[in-house]
This record gives structure tokens, sequence and C-alpha cells, in this order.
């Protein structure tokens, strides 16, 4: 029985860390198109993109509405298949996987924070949090949410609804979320979309010190302000990478310069 | 304590986490299953609770048989050795031949004419409710209890039949049961005062109703062999007759019950579908985060499960309520609502209404399950 479990502790240490030995990009997107049939016709909302998400960086995709930066998050995010190319995960090919392992697959790896937060109305802040290990048999998860909710500054709202909170509350508790079982990259929609301009940059600043413990985080917006927090911006105009460069304001709080980094670059 | 159950089975704390979150309409969707519980259950046990008091007065004689003379092949009549015949093959049963007439009454100077028995020995059949019956009968008559109240008499009284002159030993109790020897406005006299040839009936009671129905096996065996002597009248198939009768009525009644309880098992789909729809970018979050389809699908079969569970748990105490009340009234006795019968009626009711909530829960509960999440999630 003991070295029954010492095997599959060693499976489990391949199977997430995609080996310790792996130093490319945690998520990575190589060449992917996504069509839809609408109504007989067919829109290429994504014609061949590449992007590739780095431990601890900050990446923000820019584009105006239609260009497909939505498309490319939920690919990114293991919610939809592309029509060609693939998805990496740890440097491995996701097309492969099954529902269920792809389920199971953004539960170990993505944090996800939507622009409408969609946050359970009836439920207290920490019970929002807590939502994604509910099923788990996991006795500390209440001390894990709060611990999270504090950390974002709302230790003193772990009890209050939705409807009594602030939209920038609303975000952050949307980001313990996301948090709770400690995703190695997390996903955002407009996270600034819904918020006032000074919520935005708090927000965007709790991001970047997510980043700083090694998550990668990848923002879809058409918030210029975003860029101003970022390491990287890819901007998407109809389906296609028109640019992808070292974001202009980038003013990371740490004062460190990360630098140009493309994939592959191994960090 | 309850607070540590719940989270044992976080699904089914989830469940209900949904369920209040519209508690109007989910408490409406259980009352549907609660009266479709209610009305199975208390029909059922409506039903059977009027089976027991019918059957109730039927019950005692399951156990008698009558045995008369066919009217075929000349036999108009029992001979002393159709009465030994039967003795022989009757076991343990007590055979009382019957000498049935017709005679004059007088009483307290007015005259009548009433059915007279003949027999040896009535102790084996019938009890009296005043006086003592001598056994075996050899002097004396019995007066049947209508008779005796019709006449005002009483045990000691003094009769005449066809001029003779008997003393009353004995009031019979009431007859409770339908019968064609019934001595309720009737004289028993001994045997040989009853003018006639052979016997007119033999009355036989064995223990137990099967054991009844055994002895009437065996006399048919013996005394119909060569010939149709005899015919048997059987109480024990009248009882049971009436009891298929009754089975019949109540399996109607149940069927009109079920009837309310598809309704019910209609508004928890409807009720299901509608929070399915509402919460489709919730349960989009869900599938996002890594809930896998298989727990979206067990939360929602959980919520039809709880309303079921619930819902009929309310209805089956409702209709063990309403059971006490109408055993009350109809039997005389609430306790005898606890019966095998009526519990079967209650667990039965109770679970139609549990697989009706959990078969109107599936198709709501997979059209969540298996809606990609990307789609629940766009704007």
């Amino acid at each position: 029985m003991g070295a029954s479990e010492a095997d599959e502790g060693a499976a489990d240490g391949d199977a997430t860390a995609g080996g310790g030995s792996w130093t490319g990009p945690v998520l990575e997107a190589r060449d992917v198109v996504k069509r839809y049939e609408t109504g007989g016709e067919t829109i290429e909302a994504l014609k061949g993109v590449s992007l590739a998400a780095h431990p601890g960086e900050f990446i923000a995709v820019m584009g105006p509405s239609g260009s497909g930066k939505s498309t490319l998050l939920n690919l990114l995010g293991l919610l939809d298949e592309p029509t060609e190319g693939a998805v990496y995960l740890d440097g491995e090919d996701t097309s492969t996987l099954t529902e269920r392992a792809r389920t199971t697959a953004r539960k170990q790896t993505i944090g996800f924070v939507f622009q409408n937060f969609y946050l359970i109305p009836t439920l207290s802040a920490l019970e929002n949090v807590e939502i994604p290990r509910l099923l788990d048999h996991d006795p500390d998860r209440e001390d894990r949410a709060a611990e999270l909710l504090e950390r974002v500054g709302l230790g003193e709202r772990l009890t209050h609804k939705p409807g009594e909170l602030s939209g920038g509350q609303k975000q952050r508790v949307a980001i313990a979320r996301a948090l709770i079982n400690d995703p190695r990259v997390l996903l955002a929609d407009e996270p600034t979309g819904n918020l006032d301009q000074e919520t935005g940059a708090s927000v965007l600043e709790d991001f970047a010190a997510i980043c700083r413990e090694g998550v990668a985080v990848i923002a879809v917006t058409h918030d210029e302000m975003v860029t101003e927090h970022t390491d990287r911006t890819v901007t998407l105009i109809d389906g296609l990478v028109r640019s992808d460069e070292p974001s202009a304001g980038r003013r990371r709080a740490d004062g460190h310069d990360p630098g140009p980094r493309g994939p592959g670059d191994g960090r | 304590m309850a607070g540590s159950l719940w989270h044992r089975f976080p699904t089914l704390l989830i469940a209900r986490r949904n369920l209040t979150r519209t508690r109007l309409r989910s408490l409406l969707a259980m009352l549907g299953i609660v009266i479709g519980v209610l009305a199975i259950a208390s029909l059922g046990v409506f039903g059977s609770t009027l089976q027991t008091s019918v059957t109730g007065s039927l019950g005692d004689i399951g156990n008698q048989l009558v045995v008369s003379p066919s009217g075929q092949n000349n036999v108009t009549y029992l001979t002393d050795q159709d009465v030994r015949d039967i003795t022989r093959v009757a076991g343990d049963a007590s055979v009382i031949p019957v000498r049935q007439g017709v005679a004059t009454l007088d009483v307290h100077g007015t005259s009548q004419r009433v059915t007279v028995y003949g027999m040896e020995r009535p102790a084996g059949a019938y009890n009296a409710s005043e006086g003592r019956i001598p056994d075996p009968l050899r002097s004396g008559a019995l007066v049947g209890a209508t008779l005796a109240d019709n006449q005002n008499l009483q045990a000691g009284d003094s009769i005449a039949v066809d001029g003779k002159t008997y003393r009353v030993r004995a009031v019979l109790e009431s007859q409770q049961a339908f019968s064609p020897i019934n001595p309720d406005g009737a004289v028993i006299l001994p045997l040989r005062d009853v003018e006639g040839t052979g016997y007119s009936s033999v009355v036989v009671t064995a223990d137990t109703g099967p054991a009844a129905n055994e002895t009437a096996i065996a006399i048919r065996a013996a005394l119909n062999e060569r010939e149709k002597r005899v015919t048997i009248f059987e109480f024990g198939n009248i009882v049971q007759q009436i009891r298929s009768v009754f089975n019949a009525v109540n399996l109607f009644l149940i069927g009109i019950g079920s009837i309310s309880l598809v309704v019910a098992g209609v508004s928890i789909l409807n009720v299901m579908l509608m929070s399915a729809i509402e919460r489709r970018e919730e349960i989009g979050v869900l599938r996002a985060v890594g809930y896998q389809r298989t727990d979206v699908l067990r939360i929602m079969l959980a919520e039809a499960l709880l309303l079921g569970v619930i819902g009929g748990g309310i209805g089956a105490v409702l209709s063990v309520a309403g059971g006490l009340v109408i055993n009350q009234f109809i039997v005389g006795d609430w306790s005898a609502v606890f019966t095998v019968g009526n519990l079967f009626y209650i667990l039965v009711a109770l679970a139609f209404g549990v697989v009706t909530s959990v078969l109107s829960g599936l198709y709501p509960a997979y059209k969540s399950a298996n809606e990609r999440p990307v789609d629940a999630l766009r704007k």
C-alpha cells in the first residue's frame, strides 16, 4: 500500500508540473483557428493566432470588439476547442483530452475572472470563494477562502452578500474565487470593464501582485489603462495578431523590469 | 450537528442552497408532491379502512361452511351417513347437523310463524348473551337475538312452539354475519322436536379460514365423488370475493391519486427547467472552475430528490394523520390505521413521490450538465 502511494505521488508530479523539468510557457496557443457556423454562414473568429504565457507574466490582449479576443480567451481557458491548431498546457497538447480531463485540467491549472463577476447572489463572499472547492472534502477550505479574501482586502466583508458589496469588492471576491484552486494561470475577461478608474487600477494592482507569485495572468480588455500594469500587450485585429510587444506604459509596482520575452526563452 | 451532516454531503448542501434561493417556487413544487403523495396514501388508507370495517364483520365466519343437499339426483336432505362422512373428514372442526322447519310460535298470547332449527349441539356454533346453552340440547329452546328483542323474551320465559311448551334456556348473541343459517329471528329446538327427515344442512366450523377451505375440499371429495350430493356454502370465498372487490376499488382510487402525482411531476419539471435556465451562467461558471458534468447532474438531481423526499415525507405524515381521523370515524378506533397494509400504501406513495421528482429532474439536469460552458457564458 505504502509503495503504491509513493508511485501515485510520482505520477502526480509528472502530471501537474509537466515534469518539474518543463520550463517553457505554462499555457500556449499555437496557430489556433476558430470558425463558427452561424445560420449557414461561416465566421472565422481567429485566423491563426499564437500566444504563450510564461509563469509570472502579465499579458494584456487588446483589440476592438469582434477581433476574436474573447474567443482566444475561451480557447486558452480550455472552455472551447480550436478548429485548427492546438492549445498546450505545460507543453502538452490539450486537444486529445476528454471532456472530463479538460475539466480537471481547468480546475487544477486555470482561474477565471469574469467581467460580470458571476457571483451567486444568495451566498456570502466567503461561500462564493469556496464554491470551486465545495465538492472536495477539504477541511481547510473555509480558512483558505478567508485568507484569500483578506489578501484582496475584504477581510471585514466575509459574510456580506454580493448585493451588499461594491463593484470593485465583487471583482475582488471573484479574484479570490479564481485563486482558491491555486491556479498557475489566471484568465480575466474585461476585469476592469464594470469598474471605475480608481477601482480598476487597484484590481490591476492585485493582478500584478498575483503575477509576482509566479502565476501567469492574461487579461482580455479594451481598456488602455490595463496595459500600464502588464508586461506584454498583444493586439488582435480581425482574428490576427497585429502586434505583440512589451507594454508601453509598463510600470510594475516592484520596479522590476522583466524585459521583453518571447515564447520559448525559458524563464 | 445537522450542519456538519450537510457539509459531509456537499452536493446536498449546494442543492439545498439552490432550493432555498427561490423559496416560494420550491415550496409550490413541493406542495404538488405533498398533494400527490397525500392523495395516493390517503385514498389507499381510506380504501383499506373501508375494507377492514366491512370484512371485520365477515372475518369471524371465514372459518364456517354450510353443507346443503345439492337438490340433484333426488338428494333433498342429508342422511346420518352423510353427517358421519362429513365428521370423518372434518377432523377437529365442529360439525352441527341442522334440521330446518317452520312453526307457529305463541308468546304472551300472540301468535306468529317463525323459522325453527333443530340442532343437537348448538353450543358448538353459537354463544348465549343471556342464560346458558346446554350441551347437548335435550330440552328447552334457544331464542335468537332479534326475536327475543321483538317479543321481549328472556331466559326462563315460557314459549309454545306448534302447541308444545318450552322453557327458554338462553337468548343467543346477535349474529353479525350473513349466513343461510341465521338464528337471529328463529328458535332453536332439540333436533328430535323438529319435524322432517334427515337434515336440511350441516354447519361446519373450523379453527381458521384456510382449515375451513381444506375441509370443504375434503367434504367435496368424500361426498360428491360419485354424484353431486351436496353444495357447500363457503364464507371464506365470500370474504375473499369482497376483499378482491375492495382491492380493485383501492387500485382505482390510487390510480386517481397517481394522476395528481403526475401533475406534480410536471410542475417539478417546470420548476427545474426554469431554474436551469435562470442559473445557466452560474452553471457555466461552475463548469469553468472545474465542476464535472456529473457534478452538475448530481446537484440538479439532488435538488429534485430533496423536493421529492421532503414533499413526500410531509405528504406521508399528513396521510397518517388523515388515516387516524378516517379510522376514528369509520372503524371507531384510531389506532387501526397502523396496519401493514396501510404502511405499505404510505411507503408506496412516498416512493412514487420521490421517483416522480427525480424523473422530472432528469431532463433539466441532463440539459444543464451537457451545455458547453462557453455557450452558457456567452454574453
